[in-house]
């Protein structure tokens, strides 16, 4: 990538908390906050825990007939605006883009309605009416009142990666002045089914990368970045950079990774040409880590075989997995965690699984050094990375 | 405004909606302005028993994917594989030259029949017993994984969903890729399919009246509902005859700034009633307004197949669809267009503009 692209605000909210303070000194703690599904009730037997965000987020009554997926990524948005310094009326007078990643905020799966529909009853209309105000990056642009692109990705897993790696090129091509990019997902029965349907849901704390692990736990929340030249604005502090993006296509399945982990190396190879930086150089790898048996082994192979030797983590053990939040919330993570230069042990690691000759960091480990990888796997053979760098040594 | 700094060309449209199956299809409803809905049975006691819908069928998959392989693909799959395939044919590429072809969907609503037949599985047989097909098939991008696997596609590959403005969205993201130099060709497509929820839907929203026929710039609310994909392969190398050439994306409200002559505006004025202002002040500013809708019907990725009409336009020298003036429907009112502007409005006001121009000096096909 020739043109910098700067990261001067950084908005996250998930289930370790409101902020991305907030947040991150959760993951330091090694608290993990699942519960079971509190927002609605299942039949299963026994229910999957679940990554919730606390209550006490949504404080905008002007939002309340949206999606939540939406008004996570307000609530996302106002954070990272905040940190930015951009009120909406400077922002106004710019070139501003907004591309969110969700998987839920474009499903139009409202149960109660088709239930309703199904019966032959007259289903209450607003379900249809709120999904159809609902579209995460419209409502965005709408709120702001900004011209610019505007785009909702629905990459499945790696929306946010790609949302971010997007709107980073849309700078770089000189389209826009500022983009504000990210994802935001919220959980849902249908989701909760879906997942436990393809039995990949562990009815338990994930422990990804474990010889033991047993799936994944859903979670939910949302991240905004915002991006902007350096140029626009030489003299505001600069949180990171986005260095890298790449993205690579398995065709080979539609829930299962490739099992040489194909698409994967397409998106790590082309993330590295752009930004012109080596594989040594990174500090630590934010892996996708779901806990899955399938995931784990395919990025484990590809972390082997094309960045060895490069301590890596996962921290959906924190947050669960937030879908088409993921990608965003990981990358404000590692922005974070370079500022903070220190990495988190990845939750739930217990026993290393020999298959995968692979072991996530186990303890809180300091670290020097600037730049660090986060990457995502998705349903549908989508793959996404990006190489991100610590803002404060850069200008 | 988006210009491209970068040539683009229109190497190949592929299209599959009511009208049937391929250019020929589509070209033979463009000349006679519309072509006819189906009466679908309304599975809801509100309203009309029978509700006129612009249907899609995919038999001509099986000229491109074989049979096999096509049994466990939906409606919705079939219909962007058929786009696609079409799209590479008309380009004059096999399956065999897409190993670095970029994919970029645009969908409005998604896989909603498998959605709602995974909503099925679980109203039918409880949470426990939820479909895992219907689940991993109904993700907003299953129809370009599934593009990617049948066709080897291994580029980069996107799905974007923003309602009437999707498809303007997912050009802005394949200038950016051919510009960039990151793909060399790349299919753009709009796809959408019908469902009786959505038709349901539209009777609720609008009443449960419809219209005998979509039209586009009428005052009353005319829209029929309408399915299908549309498919661009988009490259920055130069066709042989007629290139079409991809000048401009543009996003916005208002009225779309006309940065440079233009003959025609091809319209997607799909019958909506929240829409029909828009496109009535554009016609104030711009007498050769046309609309291809009738052909189609009326569905958020519509503006796929304004620009399937808009190159087809140019490639034949030739004026399709209605004209918002009537007196200049008549057969030679419309000198040949050199360069057409494709303008979809949502109902907030905020359109999507992208124009296409016939390279100068070009031989006709």
């Amino acid at each position: 990538m020739a043109e910098l692209v700067c990261i001067t605000g950084i908005g996250c909210l998930c289930a370790a908390g409101n902020g991305l303070d907030e947040v991150v000194n959760t993951i330091f703690a090694g608290q993990r906050r699942a519960a079971s599904p509190r927002a609605f009730t299942t039949s299963h037997p026994q229910p999957y825990p679940v990554f919730a965000v606390e209550e006490g987020w949504d404080v905008e009554p002007e939002d309340a007939d949206l999606l939540k997926t939406s008004r996570l990524g307000l609530a996302a948005m106002r954070q990272a605006l905040d940190q930015a310094g951009w009120s909406v009326s400077d922002l106004r007078g710019l070139r501003v883009g907004v591309c969110m990643g969700t998987t839920v905020g474009c499903a139009m799966n409202n149960e109660a309605f088709y239930a309703g529909y199904r019966s032959g009853a007259t289903p209450d209309m607003q379900p249809i009416r709120r999904f159809l105000a609902s579209n995460p990056a419209e409502v965005i642009h709408r709120r702001l009142g900004v011209s610019g692109p505007c785009q909702t990705i629905v990459n499945a897993c790696s929306s946010g990666t790609d949302a971010i790696g997007l709107g980073s090129q849309w700078l770089q091509a000189g389209l826009c002045d500022v983009v504000l990019a990210g994802g935001a997902d919220e959980l849902c029965r249908t989701t909760y089914n879906g997942f436990a349907s393809l039995q990949i849901s562990a009815s338990e704390l994930c422990r990804p990368f474990s010889v033991d692990r047993c799936g994944l736990n859903l979670g939910e929340g949302a991240a905004v970045l915002v991006l902007e030249k350096r140029s626009l604005r030489s003299d505001k502090s600069v949180q990171g950079l986005v260095r890298g993006y790449g993205s690579g296509t398995d065709g080979w399945h539609l829930t299962a990774p490739h099992p040489e982990g194909r698409g994967l190396r397409q998106a790590l190879t082309e993330a590295f040409r752009t930004s012109g930086i080596q594989p040594s150089q990174l500090s630590f790898i934010n892996a996708h880590g779901t806990g899955t048996r399938e995931n784990d082994r395919a990025e484990s192979l590809v972390l082997r075989e094309c960045l060895p030797n490069i301590p890596f983590h996962t921290t959906k053990g924190y947050t669960g997995h937030t879908l088409g939040a993921a990608g965003a919330i990981e990358a404000a993570l590692t922005l974070a965690f370079l500022l903070r230069q220190q990495m988190p042990a990845s939750a739930g690691f217990g026993t290393p699984d020999p298959e995968l000759a692979m072991t996530p960091t186990r303890v809180v480990t300091p670290f020097e050094g600037n730049l660090a990888l986060s990457q995502s796997l998705a349903f549908g053979g989508n793959n996404a990375a990006l190489i991100l760098q610590r803002g404060e040594r850069c200008l | 405004m988006t210009a491209t700094g970068t040539t683009v060309y229109v190497a190949g449209i592929g299209c599959v909606g009511g009208f049937g199956a391929g250019i020929d299809a589509f070209r033979a409803a463009l000349k006679q302005g519309c072509c006819s809905p189906t009466p679908l049975l309304q599975q809801h006691p509100d309203g009309q028993p029978f509700v006129p819908a612009y249907l899609a069928q995919t038999d001509k998959l099986s000229d491109f994917v074989p049979k096999r392989a096509l049994r466990r693909l939906d409606h919705y799959a079939r219909l962007a594989l058929l786009g696609g395939y079409l799209a590479l044919a008309d380009a004059g590429l096999s399956a065999q030259d897409c190993e670095d072809l970029g994919v970029i969907i645009a969908s409005g609503y998604g896989a909603t029949g498998t959605t709602f037949g995974f909503l099925d599985s679980i109203l039918n047989d409880g949470d426990s017993c939820a479909s895992p097909t219907s689940f991993s098939t109904s993700v907003h991008n299953v129809a370009a994984a599934y593009l990617s696997m049948q066709m080897q596609a291994l580029g980069p590959n996107l799905t974007v969903s923003c309602f009437e403005q999707s498809m303007t969205a997912a050009l802005h993201n394949a200038l950016c890729w051919l510009q960039s130099g990151r793909v060399r060709r790349v299919l753009v497509g709009g796809v959408d399919e019908h469902n009786p929820v959505v038709n349901y839907c539209y009777g609720r929203f609008f009443g449960t009246q419809t219209a005998a026929v979509l039209s586009p710039f009428s005052e009353q609310h005319s829209a029929l509902p309408g399915e299908g994909a549309a498919f661009l392969l988009l490259t920055t190398e130069r066709p042989g005859l007629s290139p079409v050439r991809l000048t401009d994306v543009a996003s916005g409200s208002g009225v779309p700034t006309m940065a440079a002559p233009t003959d025609v505006v091809l319209a997607g004025a799909d019958g909506h009633g929240a829409t029909a202002p828009f496109y009535r002040r554009l016609s104030g500013e711009t007498p050769a307004l046309r609309s291809c809708t009738p052909c189609y019907g009326s569905l958020p990725t519509g503006q796929a197949f304004d620009l399937a009409a808009a190159t087809l336009m140019l490639r034949d020298r030739c004026c399709y669809g209605l004209c918002a003036a009537p007196q200049t429907n008549e057969a030679g009112s419309c000198p040949a267009p050199q360069r057409i502007s494709v303008v979809k409005y949502s109902g907030d006001g905020s359109y999507g503009h992208v124009r296409l121009q016939l390279e100068e000096g070009s031989r006709h096909a």
